[in-house]
Parts: structure tokens; sequence; C-alpha cells
């Protein structure tokens, strides 16, 4: 009451006496609070909010915006200037209110007071230990009592201090160790403060906060300055009155000791564990801020000095192990989460919508954080990161790989993990987790061995996760974890048998009944539109592979002998470009080589012929030579025809390799898988063969070859595609016709799988054989139309390629 | 609180345009004077009505100061709508709108809707950017563009209702895949069948992984 009455006699004095100025107002505001707390009774119930103390310290907050704008040239105004001198030690009496919070509330209107300083004034002059040392104070006060209900404008204050950093890097200083006292000092609050608010409860003895131990030096502020700062400061020139404070000095420690501390990350990190979802946010946001910045020393501060990246990675591992082991895997896939979506979806209740889903999206929206902050930080950062998250999160994660109980769900969310990661770091980083890195050894392979050797176990249900976690990897493309699976497999060639095989190979030409066979495709084409028509000007020996793929399968089985292919044209012609893209930086041969011929006894780049004729079967797709189309460069049996030509030629071929030919585990598994589809249900099946035509895709001319010639040459022992797809299809050949009315059973089973009804998968009965048909069917289309798709390509690209 | 759709927006521009305070007058109807620097991300929300459905638009409003880009720009995505807000009294802050759109078409999906607001126009004696000079950036960029006064509340309604009206347009189109969280939409309560346990399962296009027989 005496309060507003005397604010009232000011009024009136003004009216009569010439203005005060700003300065005697901020005086007097101060003086009211000074005089607030002198006749403060600590037994009073009042609230903080109903006294005159928040009107006086809003005035004062108040007067140092105005009086900013009005001042030029960075200067600092009188208001400002006392509180930098400490002749209004009105940060400190805020500290203090934070401590006591009395009257009941001051605490969080302190805090919010300091946070609206800081980001209400352009330059709040934070450089000035009377600044920024009562704003230490004050978080660690309240650091001192984790989860208080003040913790929001706690966190809110220190993200400002963040802010403030991320403007002037300079300021980072101010939470690194020589220039932040021992806790025990730092927390006192000066002795001309405790008189003039003399608030006898809650005597704060600083309690030993492992946050801040840190063995001081003699001289707290001694100018030692960790952090660079490359341009030059101006705002340091604005608070003359820092003085020797300033903590912008241009001497700098690069070596940190154990004891260094980077305070600011350190309060970061300890609200992350916060129960609010908004207070997460802010510390998020707040280690965002800090990590981006562009200086080393702050980056270094950051790995060196904090446990950061390692807390970060290690929360995502227990966001990991909180999933609930019986969570459904379906669920999984469906999830789109970005990192502050927890923040503000949690409350919604209508969004709990399954079991798990809260585990779910805590642990996907923390890979996102992680994820962005990968792409956002500082290289330094980064590359720290990348490894925490491999040994802290991807390291551990592979017991739960292995552990039969938890071994479908694990391949399901790190499948999905790493459809969703965006940082090519962190893809990297899980490619060279999953596909190993050294060299030999049964270890070289890392979990990738395991895991395609479970493939072969007869649990349908894993094998079908496991695979969709293999498509995850090849689609996500990385040249390491592709190398690992495939390509170091069939670079050295070592697939290409010599001698005897060859020999059986001209035999198998002469065979009538191939010769037959073959007749009977060429008459196909004269109806081939099926093919969508795009063989018409196709040469010989492109028709020769289509075909071998499109008459698989005798059209006695075939459930849609007449159908086209247009659409899986489309669909490659689409794809291929994507992977034409993205491939483009890798070190890709772009001719077929034997490179690394370590287990082949040859080098069959060196002979000319090979050159000629062979080796540029599969002729360099990212070659920028003459790009104008000329088909009819290309008729014949040229260097961009298809490698069929070399049946033709092979008398001089390579002489047999003593080694056989090993296609890895990753290949092995699929050509297994692929040679029992009739045994295994639609779904396996269908992923099976679209990782096999994902990697017929891959511009790579070895795997090309390897994969679409038919006609290939290979030892009796070597697994190809052609091969395999050959056995399934004589069994299907052989046992679908037992089936009663079989042609029937094929048309109705076509009819359902391609209705794509969900229920039919739950229906118990299932003719998986004929199933296995058309999956069968539809992937030699598939596998014609890459072929077809990939040659086409090269034709537009090499039109005179054989006249190199 | 059931609501039919609800749709994720962002509000993205320079600093001191008057972003957060057109969120404050859209959610809470009032104007706050003093300028308080938005640094972290802010929410608000409200519900609306469209075509007699109950839609909740979930707003972010982010920071504008160039120091804070990198947190602003991990927030588009996900966002079916976004208002790019200049001030009619600053040019600069219209000069910048080709950044900003720039680094919105980047990092949001395609489908993004994106009203164009010129913000503060009951300042009209301190105006330096013309009425039909924006009209003219918006035609040019595919955009809707208003200009309001978050100090009156003239148009703040609007602004955020078209938005939403769009992007309901859109998903009747078809243009938007409602199913995918991703496009910043999502169906409320009433409208999923996803019932308690009932997660996953009706996938598009085919079975839940773990097959039949
Ligand atoms: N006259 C007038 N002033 C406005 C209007 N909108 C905002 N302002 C003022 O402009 C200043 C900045 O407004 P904010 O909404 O805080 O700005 P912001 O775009 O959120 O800025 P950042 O958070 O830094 O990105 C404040 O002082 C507002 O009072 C308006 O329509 N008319
Ligand atoms: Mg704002």
């Amino acid at each position: 009451m005496l309060s507003r009455f005397s604010d009232v006699l000011q009024t009136a004095a003004d009216v009569l006496a010439p203005p005060a100025t700003r300065l005697e107002d901020f005086e007097y505001h101060w003086k009211m609070v000074v005089n607030f707390y002198q006749n403060y009774e600590e037994s009073s119930k009042v609230h903080f909010e109903d006294t005159r103390v928040p009107h006086h310290l809003h005035q004062m907050l108040q007067l140092i915006v105005d009086e900013e704008k009005e001042q030029q040239g960075g200067t600092v105004g009188p208001c400002l200037e006392a509180v930098i001198q400490r002749s209004v030690g009105v940060l400190d009496a805020l500290s203090l209110l934070v401590s006591v919070d009395r009257p009941p509330g001051a605490r969080y209107s302190a805090l919010t007071l300091a946070t609206s300083l800081l980001r209400r004034t352009r330059s709040p002059c934070l450089n000035s230990p009377h600044v920024y040392r009562p704003l230490q104070r004050m978080l660690l006060i309240c650091n001192e009592s984790p989860a208080s209900p003040t913790e929001k404008e706690e966190v809110e204050l220190l993200l400002t201090l963040c802010g403030l950093v991320r403007k002037e890097p300079g300021l980072a200083n101010i939470f690194t160790t020589p220039f932040v006292e021992d806790t025990a000092s730092l927390m006192m609050i000066p002795e001309d403060i405790k008189t003039l608010i003399p608030i006898k409860s809650k005597a704060q003895t600083p309690k030993k906060n492992p946050l801040f131990e840190v063995d001081m030096a003699p001289n707290p502020l001694k100018t030692v300055s960790i952090v660079r700062v490359n341009k030059d400061d101006n705002y340091v020139q604005s608070s003359s009155s820092a003085g020797d404070d300033n903590v912008s000095s241009k001497s700098h420690k690069t070596v940190y000791d154990d004891n260094d501390k980077f305070l600011l990350i350190d309060l970061l990190l300890s609200y992350l564990d916060s129960a609010d979802n908004q207070v997460v946010l802010r510390a998020c946001e707040g280690v965002l801020i800090v990590s981006s910045l562009a200086e080393d020393d702050i980056a270094a501060l950051v790995t060196g000095c904090s446990p950061a990246c390692e807390r970060l990675a290690a929360r995502l591992q227990r966001r990991y192990r909180a999933l609930p082991p019986d969570l459904d895997p379906a669920a999984v896939d469906q999830l789109s989460i970005t990192w502050a979506y927890v923040a503000q979806d949690f409350g919604d209740k209508n969004y709990n919508n399954f079991y798990g889903y809260r585990e779910l999206t805590a642990f996907f929206s923390w890979l996102d954080y992680i994820d962005t902050l990968m792409k956002e930080c500082h290289p330094i950062i980064a590359c720290h990161l990348s490894r925490a998250f491999r040994t802290q999160f991807l390291e551990p994660a592979a017991e739960e790989l292995a552990e039969p109980r938890s071994a479908i769900l694990a391949t399901a969310v790190l499948a999905k993990c790493l459809r969703v990661l965006d940082s090519q770091d962190l893809v990297n980083e899980f490619s060279s987790w999953l596909a190993g890195e050294g060299e030999g050894g049964a270890g070289e392979w890392g979990p990738l061995r395991a895991l395609a050797l479970r493939c072969l176990r007869g649990d349908h249900d894993l094998t079908l996760e496991t695979l969709r976690f293999f498509e995850a990897v090849i689609e996500k493309g990385t040249e390491h974890s592709i190398d690992r699976l495939v390509l170091s497999r069939v670079c050295a060639r070592a697939y290409r048998a010599a001698g005897p095989a060859l020999q059986d190979e001209r035999e198998r030409l002469n065979d009538l009944s191939l010769a037959r066979e073959r007749e009977r495709a060429r008459e196909s084409l004269a109806t081939d539109e099926r093919a969508g028509g795009l063989l018409a000007h196709a040469d010989d020996n492109i028709h020769r592979v289509v075909n071998s793929f499109l008459l698989l399968l005798p059209r006695g089985v075939q459930s849609q002998p007449l159908a086209d292919c247009e659409h899986y044209v489309h669909d490659a012609q689409r794809h291929y470009q994507l992977w034409l893209d993205i491939t483009s930086t890798y070190n890709w041969p772009t001719e077929v080589t034997c490179a690394d011929t370590a287990s082949s006894t040859h080098s069959y780049d060196s002979r000319p012929e090979a050159d000629l004729h062979l080796d540029d079967a599969f002729a360099p797709v990212h070659a920028h030579c003459e790009p104008k189309p000329s088909r009819g460069a290309c008729g014949g049996a040229g260097g961009c025809a298809f490698t069929q030509a070399l049946v033709l030629r092979s008398r001089d071929a390579p002489t047999t390799s003593e080694e056989e030919f090993d296609a890895g585990p990753f290949l092995k598994m699929l050509f297994k898988l692929l040679s029992t589809m009739p045994d295994q249900p639609y779904q396996v099946n269908l992923h099976l063969t679209s990782i096999i035509s994902k990697l017929a895709l891959l511009p790579h001319p070895n795997l090309h070859e390897y994969l679409l010639n038919p006609d290939l040459p290979t030892a009796k022992t070597t697994p190809t595609l052609f091969k395999t797809l050959q056995e399934v299809a004589r069994r299907l050949t052989m046992e679908v016709p037992r089936i009663k009315n079989y042609k029937k059973v094929i048309e109705n089973t076509r009819l359902q799988l391609m209705s794509e009804d969900p229920s039919y998968d739950e229906i118990g009965s299932h003719n998986q054989l004929v199933e296995s048909l058309i999956v069968l069917e539809e992937f030699c289309k598939e596998l014609a139309a890459i072929a077809f798709v990939k040659h086409q390509h090269q034709l537009q690209q090499q039109p005179h390629q054989h006249q190199r | 609180m059931a609501y039919a759709y609800l749709f994720k927006y962002i509000i993205i521009g320079d600093t001191g345009v008057g972003k957060s305070c057109l969120l404050l007058q859209f959610t809470d109807k009032r104007f706050q004077p003093v300028h308080d620097l938005t640094i972290g991300v802010e929410f608000g929300a409200r519900m609306i009505t469209i075509d007699g459905k109950q839609i909740k638009l979930q707003i972010w409003d982010t920071a504008g100061q160039e120091a804070f880009r990198s947190i602003t720009r991990s927030y588009y995505r996900g966002a079916a709508g976004a208002l790019l807000v200049y001030d009619i009294t600053r040019r600069d802050t219209f000069n910048h709108l080709t950044t900003w759109l720039e680094d919105a078409r980047q990092h949001s999906n395609s489908n993004m809707v994106i009203m164009l607001i010129g913000n503060k126009s009951d300042l009209e004696s301190r105006r330096e950017v013309k009425k039909e000079e924006g009209e003219a950036f918006a035609r040019e960029h595919g955009l809707v563009f208003m200009e309001t006064s978050a100090k009156t509340a003239a148009n703040v309604e609007e602004a955020f209702i078209n938005t939403a009206k769009e992007i309901y347009e859109k998903i009747q189109e078809g243009v938007f895949d409602i199913n995918n969280e991703a496009n910043g939409i999502k169906i409320g309560p009433q409208h999923s069948n996803a019932g308690a346990g009932g997660a996953g399962g009706a996938g598009a296009g085919g079975a839940p992984p773990g097959g039949c027989c």
C-alpha cells in the first residue's frame, strides 16, 4: 500500500519538478524493491505477484529496453551501465530471489525477468561479470533441485544464453573453466545484497554439484580465452566498463585438462532427462545451437570437455531398450516422426493410439534429433557423435538382433532407422558397422553374415523381416555396403568359367532342343508387343536376354501368357535413373573388369580381344560421349550388345581359375531362398525378388553381367541367377500341373494376389506353390524389363561405342 | 476436442516481422507490443471449422534471426502449410523472401501450401512495400497472398483459415496423401479406425509382414 502511495507521490512530483532522468527512475524503482524487502515479513503468505515488486522490476527492465533504442553506436545507456558497474545490484538480487523464492513466486518471476532482459535488448552486455555471474548463479542454484516447478523458465533462460553465444561466439568463454568459479563461490550471494534483501530462510549452503566440480585456478578471472574469435568483436569496446574482466581476449588455450568444463553444455544436458517434453525440446534446441557454431574451439569443448555426444547416443540406446518386446513390427513401418513432434503431440491423447506407440515415437524422435544434429553440427562434433552413435547404440543393438526373442522387432526397428536416417555420416556409420570394415576373417562381414545366414533357418517371419532389412540396406545404397554385400564378390569376375564350361556352352548351343527353344523364342517375338512393343528396335542379343527370361516358364503354366511388361519397363526406367544419380559419385568401373585379381589367376583386362569384344558388353554408362542416340549403328553383335556375344567368341577365353567362385553369404542366401521359392510364403518371395531386381538394376558392369546374362559361361558349381531360376521353373513346371484343375487355380490365385486385398493374407489356406509360380512369372518380366532398359540406356549413351 | 483433421503449420520470415504476434492474435486474440525474440520453436493450436468439419491447426512459430536458422530449418519437415511473413514497413524483409522460399521448398514437402503475408498493414504511413509488389511476388511463385495486421487483427483469421482451406481442397483432390504423416496432416481419432491394439495391419497395398500360412 505504502509503495503504491509513494508511486503516486512520485508521479505528482514529476508534474512539478523537471522530469526525472531515466537513471533516476531506474534507481527509484530499485529503491522501492529494496524497501519492500527491508519491511518484508517472511511469515507473510502474500504471493509475489500480489506485491509491487514485479511492477518495479518490470519498470526497470522497460527502462533498459527504452534507453537502448536511443543509444547510438552500440554504447551502453546509464541504466544498463549501473547494472554493469553494480551500483544497482538488481541481477544479484534476482539471483537471490531465485534462491529463496520469497515471496512465493519470486523465483519464477526472477527467471522470466532475466530472460526478458536478454531477449528484449540487443546487447545486454553479457560479457560483463556483473551480468553473467548472477545469471550463472541462478542456473546453478536451479540445478541443485532438479525437476523443480520452474524447469521451463530455467531452460528458457539457458536457451536464451545459448542464443547470445550463438550471436557472439566469444561469449562461450564465460562458460568455460577459467571464467567460472567453483560452485561454492559462484553460488554465494554477495553479502551486500543479503543486507539489502535480508531473507533468513533457506540459507544457501551449496551442495556439491557434480556438474561443476572444478579445481580452481587461483584467479578465476584471468584473461584466458579458450574460444578464439576471429572476427573483431566490436561489442568488446562497447562495454568499456567490463574492463579487465573482459572475456574475449585474444589469447587462447586449446589444450584441456580433465577439470575443464563447458558449463553451458553441461547445464543443457541436465535438462534432457526432464519429464516435461517441452523442457527437453528447449534443451535439445540449446545443444543444436551450441553445436552448430562454426568455431573449432567450441566444438572441441563440446567433444573434449563434456560427455554430450555420449549422453545423446546413450539416450538413444535407452529408448531403444525401452521398446516393449511384444510390439507389433508392422507398426514400426508406419511411423513418421520428427524430433520436436514429441513435445507437441504427447499432450494429445488421441495419438496414444496403439500399444507401444509412446515408446516407439520416443525412440524415433530421438533418432531424428540426432540425425538433425548431425546435419547441422560442427564437423568435429559430427565425427564424435557418429562414433558414439555406433558404440553406444548400434553395437549394443546387435545383441538384440541376435537374441531370438527380440530378433524380429530389432530387425524391423533397425531397418526403419536406416530408412529414416538422412545424415550421410550416420548412414555410412551404419553401413560400416553392419558390413564390417576389416579384410578377411569371419568378422570381416560384421553383423551382415549372421543376418544372411539366419534367412536360411526356415523361420519365415524372421526371414521376411531380415529381407526387408536388406532391402533398406540396398535402397540406402552406400558404396561401402553394396560393395560388401555383392560387389566384392564379383569384381574379380571369378564367376566366369573357362575351358570345360565353355565347351559345355558350345555344345549347348548346338543342342537341337535348344535350337528349337530359340526358334520358338523368335516366333514369339513376332507377336512380341507384350514386351511393351519396345523390342521392335532391339538387336538380336537383347532379344535373346529378354526371351530367356520371358520364356523361362512354359506358356502352359504361365498365368498371363499374353500380358505385357510395359509397366515393368517404366518402373525400371525410373529406378535405373535414380541409381545412376546415386552412384554417379561412386568409384565404380564403367566396363566389365577383373579388378582386384587376388582370387583370380588371370587378368582378363589385358587381352586386346577381350577389350574389344567382351568387356564393352556393358559399356560406360556415365561417360558423356556422343549422347545422340543412333540405334542403327548398333545393329549387329557390336560393342553395345549384351554379353551374349561372348559365347560365340569364347575360343580365346581365359583358362580356368583353380579357385572356386565364392558368391559370399549374401548372394548365396539369395540364390538359396530363390531355389526354395515354392516352399516359402508369398511375402518372403516378394521381398526376395524385389531385392534381386534392385541388385540387377545397379549400374555396375560385373554385377550386371553376373546377374543378367543368361548365357554366361560358368563352372558347374558356380551359382547364377539364371541357373537358379531355371531350376525353380523346372520344379514348378513339374509340380503345378499335378494340381487338379491347375489352370483355374493359377487364374484364381493370380486374381487374388493382384486384388491386393489385405484380408487375403489372413486366410489360412494358400497355395504357396502356385503363388510362387506367379511371383516367378512376374519376376521374370521384371528382369527382362531391367535388362532391356539398361540396354536401351546404353544405346543412347554410346551409339558408336564399338568403334572406340 | 475431437477433430476430423489436424494440420501442421509453420510460420517463417525475418525477425521482427510479427510472426509471434500473428500467432498470438490468432490463438489468444490479443496483441503484444514488445518484441520478445523467439529462439526455439513456439507452439500454438486452435480449432477451426471448414466444410462443417472440425480441423485442428497445430502451429509452429519459428525464429527469424539468421543465427537460429539451423534450428528453424529443422522444423520445416512435415508441415502442411506455411505462413511466409514480411513486414510492409521494412523493405529488407520483403527482399529476403526468395531466400526463405528456397529454404522452405528445400526442407519441406513439395505439396506444402504457402501463404505470403505482408504484416503490419496498420502502419500505412510507414509502408515501404506496395501491396501490388506482394501480389506480384505471390503470383510469380504460386503463393496465396494477404496483408494483415497482428495489431488490429485485420485479416489474421482469414490468413490462417484460407491456408487451411487450400490444404483441405488439396486433400479432396487427392494431392495430399493423408495416410502419410510426413505430409503434416493427421486424421482425427473418429476417422481412423486404428483402435487400441489395432496397430498397422491394414497397411496399404498388402499384408502385414509376419506372413500367412
Ligand atoms: N504496428 C504493428 N506492430 C506489429 C505488428 N505485428 C507485430 N508488431 C510488432 O513487431 C515486433 C515484432 O513482433 P514479433 O511477433 O515478436 O516478431 P517475430 O516475427 O516473431 O520475430 P522473431 O521471433 O525474432 O523471429 C513487436 O514489437 C510487435 O509488437 C502489426 O501488425 N502492427
Ligand atoms: Mg517470434
